[in-house]
Order: C-alpha cells, then sequence, then structure tokens
C-alpha cells in the first residue's frame, strides 16, 4: 500500500471528529467548570490544567485512525462466566449490563491508517470492567498481532487497565502469557510495535505487552504500575511519595521513552511509523 | 476437605519447599546467584545439577523455614531481579543445552516500592515473553502456592503440572476479598469463587497433571512427595527431550495460545470464532 508522504506538522491530531462523552462538572485537575464542546476538540484535555481525561474505546478509535478507515475485527467474540461468579454480583449480568449500554469488551482491536500508514489498533476500555485482560480481550490481541506479524503492519496499542480480570480466574492470568507469546511474534518478525499507556496502567497489562513495545509513550499524570497503591501501602506500611507510578515516575525509571500530551500523539505516531517503515 | 483447608496446606510452613525437593531430585545441587545486572535475589534460587543422568536447571521459589530465613528470602516473593537471574540461567541452559525444572511456590511478585521503582511489571513482562524463545524444553510445577503474575513469571513450560495440594490463582483471596469487599477478612469465600484448587485448574485444561501427594499431604512425608513429583516432572520432561527445538517452540506457543480451548469446546460456552 503506498504511503501518503505528508509532513507531521501537517498530520491532524484528531483522525475524525471525537464523540461527545459524559465528563464531571469540574476538571480534577484544576477544579475549573468542564465544557464539552470546548474540551472535544482538545482530545479531552483540560484547556487550563492540561489534565487528561479517561477516554473510552469509541473514543481512542476516531482519535487515533484517519477518518473513515477503521475496520472493526472480531467484535462478537464474547465472554463467558466460566467460574460461575456470583461476588459482589453475578458477572454474567455485569457483562450483558455493560454490553447493553454499547460498551463491547476491554479491548476492541481492528485496522486502519493512520496518516495515511495502514496499521493494527488495539484500545483498552477501562469501562468494561476496568479495562480487564480478560479471555475474549486476550484472543483479540493475540489475533491481531499475529496478523499484523504476518503481514509486516504496524501494531499500535493504548492501555487502560486494572490487570487481569478476577472473575475469569486463572485462565485470565495465562492471557498474560498468550497475548506475550504474540507480541514475541511482531517482535521477531521486525515489526514496529508502539505502546501508549494511559491512565490507569496496572497488574498483569501493565505486567504483560503494555511495557513490551518497542516505544513506550506515556500520558501526562498517567498511573502506571504493578501493584496498586493501596496495596503497597497495606503491605509494606510504606509512606509513598508524591508522583510514585505517575508517567513521570516511568520516565525517570527508564519504564517508557516519554511522557507526551494527547494533542500531540497522533503526529507522533505518524513520524515514528515514517521512521520505522521507509 | 473445604477449598480454604486447601489453600493453607498449600501455605503451610511444615510444607516443602524447593531446595527440599531440589536436593531429592539432583543431590549434587550447585547454587548460582545473581542477575549480572545489580543484585541476587534470594527469593528465588537457581542453580545446576544432575537429574536422571543429565545436567539440568533447576529454579525455584524459595520461602524460608525460619524467621530468620523468611525475612532473607523475602517469603518467596521476587523482586526484578529474580526475574532477570531466572532469564539468565534459562540462557545459561540454552547455551549448554540442558533442560529446566521450575517449582513454583510464591503469593506473587513483592508488593513493594522497590520492585516499582526497578520495574517489576516489566521485568515481569520480558520474563513471560522471553520464555517462548527459550530453545530447551521446560517442565514446571506448582508445589504450593501460584500466586498471580509473580508466578506466571516463572510458569511459561512446555508442561506445567501441580500438586494436589497446592493452588494457582490470578489473584489471592485476601486480594480478590479487598477487590469485591473491600475487606481482605472475607478470604474463605473469595478462595471458593476463584477456582484455585488443582482439581479446578485441571479442570479448565491449565495444567497438565495433578500430581497426588503422601497421605497427610507433602508435609507428612517429604521423600515420598519428592518421589512422586520426580517420577511426573521426568515423565513429562522425557519426551521433551528428543522434540527438535523449532517444533518445542511452536508447541509451546500453541499451549499458551489455545489454552482457554477447553471452555469453548462446549457449545455456547466460550468465545464465539468467526
Amino acid at each position: 500500500m503506498a504511503i501518503i508522504e505528508r509532513p507531521r506538522e501537517q498530520v491532524a491530531m484528531q483522525g475524525g471528529e471525537l464523540p461527545e462523552i459524559l465528563l464531571p462538572t469540574n476538571c480534577p485537575g484544576c477544579g475549573i467548570g468542564v465544557d464539552v464542546s470546548e474540551l472535544r476538540p482538545h482530545n479531552y484535555v483540560c484547556t487550563n490544567c492540561g489534565h487528561h481525561f479517561r477516554l473510552g474505546a469509541d473514543v481512542w478509535i476516531p482519535l487515533i485512525a484517519d477518518d473513515g478507515t477503521w475496520q472493526e475485527r472480531w467484535e462478537d467474540v464474547r465472554s463467558h462466566d466460566l467460574l460461575k461468579w456470583t461476588v459482589p454480583k453475578r458477572y454474567q449480568e455485569v457483562v450483558e449490563e455493560l454490553l447493553a449500554e454499547g460498551l463491547n469488551e476491554s479491548v476492541r482491536t481492528g485496522t486502519c491508517t493512520l496518516a495515511g500508514h495502514p496499521i493494527w489498533l488495539a484500545t483498552f476500555d477501562f469501562g468494561f470492567v476496568g479495562g480487564t485482560l480478560s479471555i475474549v480481550a486476550g484472543e483479540r490481541l493475540a489475533r491481531g498481532m499475529e496478523q499484523a506479524a504476518s503481514a509486516g503492519i504496524p501494531y499500535v496499542l493504548v492501555s487502560a487497565s486494572g490487570g487481569a480480570r478476577m472473575q475469569e480466574g486463572v485462565l485470565a492470568l495465562m492471557q498474560l502469557a498468550k497475548v506475550n507469546a504474540a507480541v514475541g511474534r511482531l517482535h521477531a518478525a521486525g515489526v514496529p510495535y508502539f505502546s501508549v499507556l494511559t491512565d490507569p496502567t496496572f497488574g498483569g497489562t501493565a505486567a504483560s505487552l503494555a511495557l513490551l513495545g518497542d516505544i513506550n509513550i506515556a500520558e501526562p499524570g498517567a498511573a502506571i504500575g504493578f501493584t496498586g497503591p493501596r496495596v503497597i501501602k497495606q503491605a509494606t506500611y510504606a509512606d509513598l511519595p508524591p508522583g510514585f507510578q505517575s508517567a513521570e515516575f516511568q520516565l525517570a525509571h527508564g519504564q517508557v521513552d516519554m511522557v507526551l500530551p494527547r494533542t500531540v500523539l497522533r503526529p507522533l505516531l505518524a513520524h515514528l511509523l515514517e521512521l520505522h517503515t521507509r | 476437605m473445604s477449598v480454604w483447608e486447601i489453600v493453607e496446606l498449600a501455605r503451610h510452613p511444615d510444607r516443602p519447599y524447593s531446595l527440599d525437593y531440589i536436593r531429592r531430585l539432583a543431590p549434587d545441587f550447585i547454587e548460582l546467584h545473581g542477575d549480572r545486572l545489580s543484585a541476587d535475589d534470594p527469593a528465588l534460587l537457581g542453580g545446576i545439577g544432575t537429574w536422571h543422568g543429565r545436567t539440568t536447571v533447576f529454579l525455584g521459589h524459595q520461602k524460608g523455614r525460619t524467621l530468620k530465613e523468611r525475612v532473607a528470602r523475602n517469603w518467596g516473593m521476587m523482586h526484578p531481579e529474580g526475574y532477570r537471574k531466572a532469564l539468565r540461567l534459562a540462557r545459561h541452559a540454552a547455551k549448554f543445552g540442558f533442560p529446566i525444572v521450575s517449582l513454583i511456590d510464591t503469593p506473587g511478585a513483592y508488593p513493594g516500592a522497590g520492585a516499582e521503582e526497578r520495574g517489576i511489571a516489566a521485568a515481569i513482562a520480558t520474563a513471560i515473553m522471553e520464555w517462548f524463545q527459550i530453545r530447551v524444553p521446560i517442565v514446571a510445577a506448582v508445589i504450593g502456592e501460584g500466586g498471580s503474575g509473580g508466578a506466571l513469571g516463572m510458569g511459561v513450560a512446555d508442561r506445567v503440572i501441580m500438586l494436589e495440594n497446592s493452588i494457582y490463582s490470578v489473584a489471592s483471596p485476601e486480594a480478590a476479598a479487598s477487590i469485591v469487599w473491600r475487606d481482605n477478612t472475607r478470604k474463605v469465600e473469595a478462595a471458593e469463587q476463584l477456582q484455585l484448587t488443582s482439581r479446578e485448574i485441571i479442570g479448565m485444561g491449565v495444567v497438565e497433571e495433578v500430581v497426588p501427594e503422601p497421605p497427610g499431604s507433602a508435609s507428612a512425608d517429604y521423600d515420598a512427595a519428592a518421589t512422586a513429583l520426580d517420577e511426573a516432572l521426568y515423565r513429562h520432561m522425557q519426551p521433551l527431550l528428543a522434540q527438535p527445538a523449532d517444533e518445542l517452540l511452536q508447541h509451546r506457543y500453541d499451549r499458551f495460545r489455545y489454552i482457554d480451548s477447553l471452555i469453548s469446546a462446549e457449545p455456547g460456552f466460550g468465545p464465539k470464532v468467526n
């Protein structure tokens, strides 16, 4: 496929128009009153303090993909309540309610172009059981990575996840191995893999695909780590310094390549794609 | 036996630990130390010894028996350096064609600030990914606690088996209770939901075999438990030793790629493929 030559400063900061989403009335960063019509063209970054609002897959997809190029795959792969989980609520019910709300599992994946470059895109959806890595999520990720590896198409991931999905038991844990094996295929095939870490990325997702990108990019202020701060405090009685496990902390500790505002993410990804596919 | 009684057996302070098994499996075992980057993690022991006439790399979580030892071994909870040491020894095994035996017995990776600062998430992620590239046979056994990502970081293998009274779980019962009820004292109920016993795990197709323990559990008779583990480990290892490396890696990939296929085998119960 021909790659459209386009200088990166001309790459729009959104691929298409973002949907309107429900936002808190005040910015959690600075407390200023939130105006959706003002924030939407700014990729839901507070124009006053730079706070990055959490986005679902329905926003991430038009933000990254060139308008009209998104082709979703394996949308009808479904979760099942294999452990017959009932606490605090029946897992099957939780899943059905979220599906009825229009969410479709914790990971959605498909193909699109970004500034003309064909890519595979996968995005977590924190709204679906905390973006937890489930069997369906693992299956969608692994299939996409396998296809990207064999076709030589760059892979872009946007993560926001609490870790492996407890309600699917040890089989959710096994998704870490399933997905990492597929990441290994991307690396072995010489296919670029860019990982965008957003707030929050924890547990099994941080301990699998999210930190294995050729290039890891974190959003400002995103919380990223393995064990959550509450558990660390409970287990070790440690006082955690301010900014512990922030994106900036991970940059200082060598885990991510850069901390970058969402408003320049797309031009950056376009440039990285150019640098890695010529 | 109730689920919670099994959890207690799996965590019992008298239960044989990795070193108790390794000393019986390979009496000439030599422990090796260090990740060659910055430190040695005593929560994970590793080394070489003769097993069924063949030099073998052994890896295992070690919890420590006395309080002093427990502190030194950090209750078998690994830091990032442990996963880096494991990979270093795995590469040693691959260089010389030694098979690898990995014994899993950990509550989880260490949930501390230092582990976070030194990249525990990336260390586990890298370990899980790299195990798929190690070109020698690997057999893993859960001998006590298989706690979450910290256990899986040592659990990518060609075959995985479990001792009868061991557990393998996505989250500890305490952590699950704390997530569900914000109350980690409801661990008994959480353990029942998690389906973490060996019988439940093999039912999900996650392990190849459950190894029966001697009467009164492994704690009652270390020698008999070691003999049973040894027999099962070697029975799984033997066919792998003859397998060409490319085939071995493809099978290892497929083992985890389709590990959830049992649940899709039942109509209407599993991921639907289009």
